[in-house]
């Protein structure tokens, strides 16, 4: 199999359509029950003074960034946290690789973090020879499947359980008609192991503040809190943009993540981490690493328009009531992040060219802009890859060609109105089936009749 | 050097772009905290409650909570007197797990655990059992966030009720890393 990437788009999302349709009901399913909860958690709440507080945060946090990633450093430091800055993903895995050299690392554990997919965290270490667990049970599925995360949150969310059933009875010896607590029952056994022996824990960041240096990691099932307090070294993999000003900005961020994300009030776990273990603590890590990573946000930040982009906190609100996202899960983006918010990250992050054609992965409906917990404007900010993609003349011939013929014929009021006459002459229940991209639609519905009259014609006899 | 690197390119990126002011203190904004409680929270995340209005009840309460144990562990926090006369185990080895909690949270239902607690006894056993003190239990995250930031350990957990997945075809499930079982013993202080 090739490694997917956004180009491939087209054919993935066809591909899923056609020979897996199990997805698009398991997708759909998660989707709705994730966006219902939302929807009941922000009832509660005043919710445009939350989102726009939010907002409001992480602009301040991204015009100062430099200011407080040195506060960070300074402060992470002082708590014996050894900081390590990543130009680019390969930085970013040297930096995790003198770490596994110094300490001889050969056993690690996971907790989610979507950065270490970006980076390619987990076949860097299997191909120098570091036994790499997912602990996260979504994560854990789809690393047994080999197969990347399908959404942000719920990584396993196009799988029904009869999809895992088959999985874990292979995998783990259970019964063919285990019920979700037996199969669950049985990862916990099999991953408690893999958490008691591993030398390494690695996790991401949902938060990283200034301030005080905490690193703020957030779950329900409790793998991260293991993660970053069971093995000897944790090395956290943390985005420059994931800064927070204040401890006490975590108050609001930490319950409008998750009543963004699953409806909670707050995730059942927040680790909130300052550095390793102290004199007189029982246990935690004796060495804590946090690897800063740019790998593309700078050239996000320096877009007058996209920077508001990063501002993105990671709860997947924009996936689950994205129309489109809900056909096919993520793959067919081809990286990392998918849905709207992955649409307009992709461009930033990878570059417009190898970013195509993401950001027309859209209908353009809005639904995304009305639930993000920081109001990026991912409307706008699709037709803004959009019009850039023109500029650089990265679309195919044939829409640049319909397009200058369109604005041609909507500048000039008589060619508009010659045209129009033609369209509404044409016998579209037999005709509208010849043409292109209206051949497809038309073939499986019933064209209505146009009127014979345009608007402005009616307009001109006076109309109501 | 990655670091000048990278910061100069933030400043290159910020050139010319308006600074935003920090908007002020995050406000719970209509989730009413003043009506709640913590009980009610935390037995909406899952969690159980015992309210004991007397310490001297702790230990006798605990030891029915244990059950036919072989052992617990206990977290380095917990008074003597709050312990039954049970044999002690490692985490990895005890079904129930004992631990203090630094305070409380009502508007998310949290537990506050602390670090120098000892992190294993709050999440290995199966069971965790948690003592807080009705004195502190903080109305909303922000006024708890303000208590604990003068004196900050290694690792502050929230343990909001128990561990929980849907990652198996959205059917939630308890228990699947950290204690399916916890039960915050809400005590006065004597």
């Amino acid at each position: 199999m090739s490694h997917p990437r956004p180009s491939g788009y087209a054919d993935a999302a066809e591909r899923i359509l056609r020979e897996e349709p199990g997805v698009r009901d398991s997708v759909t399913a998660a989707t709705r029950t994730f966006h219902d909860h939302r929807t009941e958690a922000f009832r509660a709440v005043d919710e445009d003074a939350w989102r726009s507080w939010a907002r409001e945060v992480k602009s301040h946090l991204l015009t100062h960034l430099d200011a407080y990633l040195e506060e960070a450093e300074a402060r992470l430091t002082e708590n014996g946290v050894q900081v390590h800055w990543a130009e680019t993903a390969d930085d970013a895995l040297e930096a995790l690789g003198r770490v596994v050299d110094q300490h001889d690392i050969r056993r690690s554990v996971k907790g989610k973090s979507m950065l270490s997919e970006e980076l390619g965290v987990n076949e860097y270490l299997e191909g120098r020879g570091v036994r790499v667990r997912e602990t996260d049970l979504g994560e854990y599925i789809i690393q047994l499947l080999g197969e990347p995360p399908s959404h942000i949150v719920g990584p396993a969310i196009h799988k029904s359980v009869d999809d895992c059933r088959i999985l874990f009875h292979r995998e783990l010896g259970t019964a063919p008609d285990a019920t979700p607590e037996e199969l669950a029952a049985a990862a916990r056994r099999a991953l408690r192991r893999e958490f008691l022996d591993a030398d390494l824990g690695m996790s991401g960041g949902n938060f990283l503040v200034a301030e005080t240096g905490t690193l703020a990691l957030m779950e329900n099932e409790g793998n991260i809190r293991l993660s970053t307090s069971l093995p000897r070294v944790h090395v956290a993999f943390v985005g420059i943009e994931k800064l927070l000003p204040r401890f006490a900005d975590l108050a609001g961020f930490l319950q409008i993540l998750t009543r963004s994300a699953t409806g909670q009030p707050i995730g059942n776990y927040v680790s909130l981490l300052q550095g390793p273990r102290r004199p007189g603590e029982p246990d935690g890590p004796d060495e804590v690493h946090v690897i800063l990573v740019d790998n593309g946000r700078t050239n996000l930040l320096a877009d007058d328009a996209a920077w508001e982009a990063l501002r993105c906190i990671r709860c997947g609100a924009c996936l689950n009531i994205c129309p489109v996202y809900r056909q096919t899960g993520g793959h067919p983006w081809g990286w990392a992040y998918s849905g709207p918010i992955g649409a307009i990250l992709a461009p930033g992050l990878l570059g417009l060219e190898e970013a195509m054609p993401l950001p027309y992965a859209s209908s353009l409906c809005g639904a995304c802009a009305d639930v993000c917990p920081v109001k990026i404007p991912i409307p706008d900010l699709l037709l803004h890859w959009r019009e850039r993609a023109v500029e650089e003349g990265l679309i195919g011939h044939t829409e640049a060609l319909v397009m200058k013929g369109y604005a041609a014929m909507a500048t000039h009021p008589d060619l508009f109105r010659k045209a129009g006459s033609l369209l509404r002459w044409i016998p579209w229940k037999w005709g509208g089936r010849a043409l292109p991209v209206l051949g497809g639609w038309s073939g499986e519905r019933e064209p209505p009749e146009p009127s014979k009259a345009s608007f402005q014609q009616l307009w001109d006899e006076g109309i109501e | 050097m990655s670091k000048h690197e990278i910061l100069r390119r933030v400043r290159e990126a910020l050139d010319g772009r308006p600074a935003v002011d920090h908007p002020g203190d995050f406000e719970s904004w209509g989730t009413r905290p003043e009506e709640a409680t913590f009980e009610d929270a935390f037995r909406a995340a899952g969690g159980e409650i015992e309210v004991l209005a007397d310490l001297s009840e702790v230990a006798t309460r605990i030891g029915e909570l244990a059950g036919d144990a072989p052992g617990i562990s206990v977290g380095a926090g917990v008074p003597e007197e709050f312990l039954p006369q049970l044999p002690r185990l490692e985490p990895r080895d005890a079904p129930v797990g004992v631990s203090m909690a630094r305070g409380a949270v009502t508007e998310t239902g949290s537990l506050l655990m602390d670090a120098r607690d000892g992190r294993r006894a709050q999440l290995l056993p199966p069971t965790h059992l948690v003592v807080v003190y009705r004195d502190t239990i903080h109305p909303t995250l922000r006024a708890a966030l303000d208590a604990v930031v003068p004196d900050l350990p290694s690792g502050l957990g929230l343990h909001s009720g128990p561990s929980k997945s849907a990652d198996i075809g959205q059917i939630l499930v308890k228990g699947v890393h950290g204690p399916g079982r916890v039960v915050a013993l809400v005590v006065e202080r004597g």
